[in-house]
């Protein structure tokens, strides 16, 4: 059984090298599978998950029904750090959703003006307003020394989460 | 093509503007200053020295754009200050949230600034162009160990003042020599901080006293507030360290004696500082112009009559004129202030020194005025002419920006609408309050506490002097966006209410009330119910006082925990009625008059009658004779009375007829 497998391997690293000096690249797959037919979607289920405007809208709405939830200039013609821009969203998306945590009504948006940094929050009002100052000028000086930047969070509350339809 | 097309056209053009001059000028024969262009009239004999002057290109700084859009944009009196975040759940309404609101944010900053200089590793990566110092992590502990020079500069500067001492003792077991610049700034540290380590903001453990200044600003500002003035005044003790290291030091200089005696004044040596200054003077030292401010700071402690105090002033500012030592603002300042202590010499004497001082091109700062006005103001002490100093002092004021000089000029703004609220003086505070306006001005208001004592002086000479109009319009320019009004302020707008007859205003104040949190305040409440019951309104004004007084009630009701509970007084409970019964409540009426038997209070006779008339109106016999029951359980004196108007007004059953007779027969007995 051993022997069939590596001959096995033998026969498709051949085929693959042949496959690449052919001047055709497909590749090995060696990441899970990340369809873009499923991402961000909630399917239609039985009819009782409350789900928000921006979870009920798939992303090729985004432009057409939805904003974008991070905006910045590094995607233009000429510009770069893309892909610093996106690693610090995703930080910065998981740091919130930890600090204020089961606070979060929707997903946060991340706007960049200069170099100023603006986390817009909408937050369900779980917690007392001064526990919320504490946590907005915890953030706030946290991030602002992480990331050099000044960092500055406008929230918003509302009693709870704004349901757009049940799938 | 196209050159040749447009020179043609101008040719054209011009042309047919000749034409048509030609034309007109030949129909308005006289008319000509208008219709001749400027190329037509000869050119005027111009003098010989009028030449043109091309202005040196302007340099803008960076920011002037956004100055210029920030000058049109004043202040939004609907929106809470900069420092919330504008959404109703985290707006605070009442001065205590405020304070709270503000606090805990800055406790978040602290508990950051915490994690961030325990584990500075982790904020190291700079990623700013240009470099932004204040975001790095900063060292909190001193670096350099070995006991070198180096360190004691280093501990210096970080102001860890025990440890300074500590490695200057060994470095001088060592016998390593430190330099006397060195020394001397160990000396500065030290009587700055009067020996002790200042308090660690940052550091929540160490701090021992919880004043809300200390929390509020970064920098150890002192406040007005009751609490702060114990975080200063530690007293200079006895042979200190200061006093230790400088008696080794072998040649002390002029900065030496300077720290030694500032630090002696800071700390209420007064007489050690005096002495010490006579040291300086035998070693034929000069001193500098920081250590005369701080001994003119202590003459007025160190004597007792007005003259001597003056006196010693004099003497000393003569000294700095033989040492050639040139004032500065802040010997200003301090004489002035200096002066406050002397009494009738401090009114004759202020003025000469002020213009004196203008004379060497010193300008006064908003603290020598503040001390000036306070000269001659003294709070409590009734004024007899001298009304005309606070508008001199305004007109000397008005329209410049000053920058932060010296720590009084805080209090200018305070004394000043102090005064003007002694003085009932309302055009100096609208000239005050404009002052503030001017330029960089607001920044000389102080901090939270400050600010709310100016507001609420500032409003209440507004209610005092101006008519409802004008009050309730700063009312809605003021509240609550910049100040929380407390109840006095409060009940001095109901005053203004009730002098300009607009009690029909009522029902909103008490919205507001209930909004700032003063809903539980029972004299404010009581009073509020005495206004509303005074006098008999027209029918909508009565109906909404109704609904409020409903609302009213319930705030006696509703016992939330940690709310301050308020009692039921006969006045309140009659206030109540009869402004139910006025708006035609009977039923509500009724129901509150079953509270006087539950709390222990008596009806006046006066309600009773009242109440019996409005029952008259509506003809319902069984509630008047419970009204009769009602008085007779209270025992009242007027129950007779009350019998027979119910004999005579009500048409009543025979069953009724004898039970009010059995009543009369009862209460004729009890007398």
């Amino acid at each position: 059984m051993a022997t069939s497998l590596v001959r096995q391997t033998k026969l498709l690293s051949i085929v693959t090298s042949q496959l690449s000096s052919a001047a055709c690249f497909r590749n090995i797959h060696c990441t899970a599978a990340c369809l873009k037919n499923r991402a961000a979607r909630i399917r239609v289920a039985k009819g009782d998950k409350p789900v928000t405007y921006e979870q009920a809208y798939h992303p090729h709405h985004i432009g057409h029904r939805k904003g974008w939830l991070s905006q910045h200039t590094s995607n233009l013609q000429g510009e770069d750090g893309a892909a610093e821009r996106v690693v610090e969203d995703v930080f910065i998306r998981r740091f919130m959703y930890g600090t204020f945590h089961g606070c979060l009504a929707d997903e946060i948006v991340i706007k960049r003006r200069g170099n100023l940094l603006v986390i817009c929050a909408v937050m369900i009002q779980k917690l007392l307003p001064s526990k919320f100052y504490f946590l907005i000028g915890y953030t706030e000086e946290l991030l602002s020394h992480f990331y050099k930047c000044p960092v500055k969070i406008e929230m918003q509350t509302v009693e709870e989460k704004v349901v757009y339809k049940y799938l | 093509m196209a050159s040749s097309c447009s020179q043609a056209l101008r040719h054209h053009v011009c042309k047919s503007s000749r034409i048509l001059r030609v034309h007109l000028q030949k129909a308005w024969p006289n008319r000509s200053f208008v219709l001749n262009p400027a190329a037509d009239q000869q050119p005027a004999v111009s003098s010989p020295e009028e030449e043109i002057v091309i202005p040196k290109k302007k340099t803008w700084s960076k920011e002037a754009v956004l100055q210029a859009l920030a000058s049109t944009v004043n202040r939004d009196p609907t929106a809470s200050d900069y420092r919330f975040q504008d959404d109703p759940y985290l707006t605070p309404k009442t001065s205590s949230e405020f304070k709270l609101f503000s606090l805990s944010q800055e406790s978040g900053r602290n508990a950051a600034k915490y994690f961030i200089s325990t584990y500075p590793k982790y904020f190291q990566k700079d990623y700013a162009q240009p470099h932004i110092p204040c975001l790095m992590p900063e060292t909190l502990e001193a670096q350099i160990e070995e006991v070198s020079e180096a360190a004691l500069i280093e501990r210096i500067q970080m102001r860890k003042v025990k440890a300074a001492v500590d490695l200057y003792d060994q470095l001088q077991q060592a016998g390593t020599p430190v330099s006397l610049d060195v020394t001397n700034q160990l000396l500065d540290l030290i009587c700055f901080y009067g020996d002790c380590d200042p308090a660690q903001e940052n550091v929540p453990e160490q701090r021992n006293e919880e004043t809300e200044d200390v929390q509020d600003e970064p920098q150890t500002k002192k406040g007005r507030a009751s609490k702060a003035s114990d975080k200063l005044k530690a007293a200079w003790k006895e042979n200190n360290n200061a006093e230790r290291i400088f008696a080794l030091l072998s040649e002390p200089n002029t900065h030496s004696y300077s720290a030694l005696i500032r630090g002696m004044v800071k700390y209420g040596a007064y007489s050690k500082a005096f002495s010490t200054y006579t040291d300086l003077l035998n070693n034929q030292l000069k001193a500098d112009v920081s250590t005369f401010n701080a001994l003119i700071t202590a003459a007025p402690e160190v004597k007792e009559k007005y003259n001597e105090k003056w006196e010693l002033i004099v003497d000393l500012l003569k000294q700095m004129a033989e040492q050639k030592v040139k004032p500065n603002l802040l010997t200003l300042n301090a004489v002035l202030k200096a002066l406050r202590r002397c009494g009738t010499v401090g009114k004759s004497q202020a003025f000469p020194v002020i213009s004196e001082m203008r004379a060497l091109s010193i300008d006064p700062s908003l603290a020598s005025y503040n001390h000036l006005l306070s000269i001659f103001y003294k709070p409590g002490a009734p004024f007899q002419g001298q009304t005309d100093i606070l508008q001199e002092v305004m007109n000397e004021v008005s329209g410049k920006s000053f920058t932060p000089q010296d720590p009084d000029d805080a209090q200018f703004f305070i004394t000043a609408v102090r005064i003007c609220l002694d003085t009932k003086d309302i055009e100096q505070a609208y000239r005050v309050h404009e002052l503030l306006g001017v330029g960089e001005n607001w920044r000389l208001l102080g901090n939270d506490f400050q600010q709310n004592i100016y507001h609420a002086r500032f409003f209440s000479l507004l209610c005092m002097m101006e008519n409802i109009d004008v009050v309730l319009k700063w009312y809605r320019d003021l509240v609550p966006s910049v100040y929380y009004p407390s109840s006095n302020v409060m009940r001095d707008l109901l005053q203004a209410l009730d002098t300009d007859n607009r009690l029909d205003l009522i029902p909103q104040i008490w919205k507001d009330l209930k909004q700032l949190g003063h809903g539980n305040r029972q004299t404010l409440v009581e009073e509020l119910l005495t206004l509303m019951a005074r006098e008999k309104q027209n029918q909508e004004v009565q109906e909404t006082f109704a609904e409020c007084a409903l609302d009213i009630k319930k705030m006696y009701d509703t016992g939330d925990r940690g709310k301050v509970m308020m009692s039921w007084t006969a006045g309140s409970l009659s206030d109540l009625v009869s402004v139910l019964l006025a708006a035609q409540r009977r039923q509500d009426a009724w129901e509150i008059l079953k509270l006087f038997k539950t709390h222990n209070r008596v009806p006046s006779e006066e309600l009773l009658d009242k109440f019996l008339t409005c029952i008259k109106e509506s003809g319902d016999v069984n509630q008047a004779l419970e009204l009769v029951q009602i008085s007779a359980g209270f025992c009242l004196p007027g129950t007779p009375k009350l019998i027979q108007r119910v004999q005579q007004e009500f048409l009543l059953s025979e069953q009724q007829k004898s039970m009010l007779s059995d009543l009369e027969i009862q209460t004729f007995n009890s007398d």
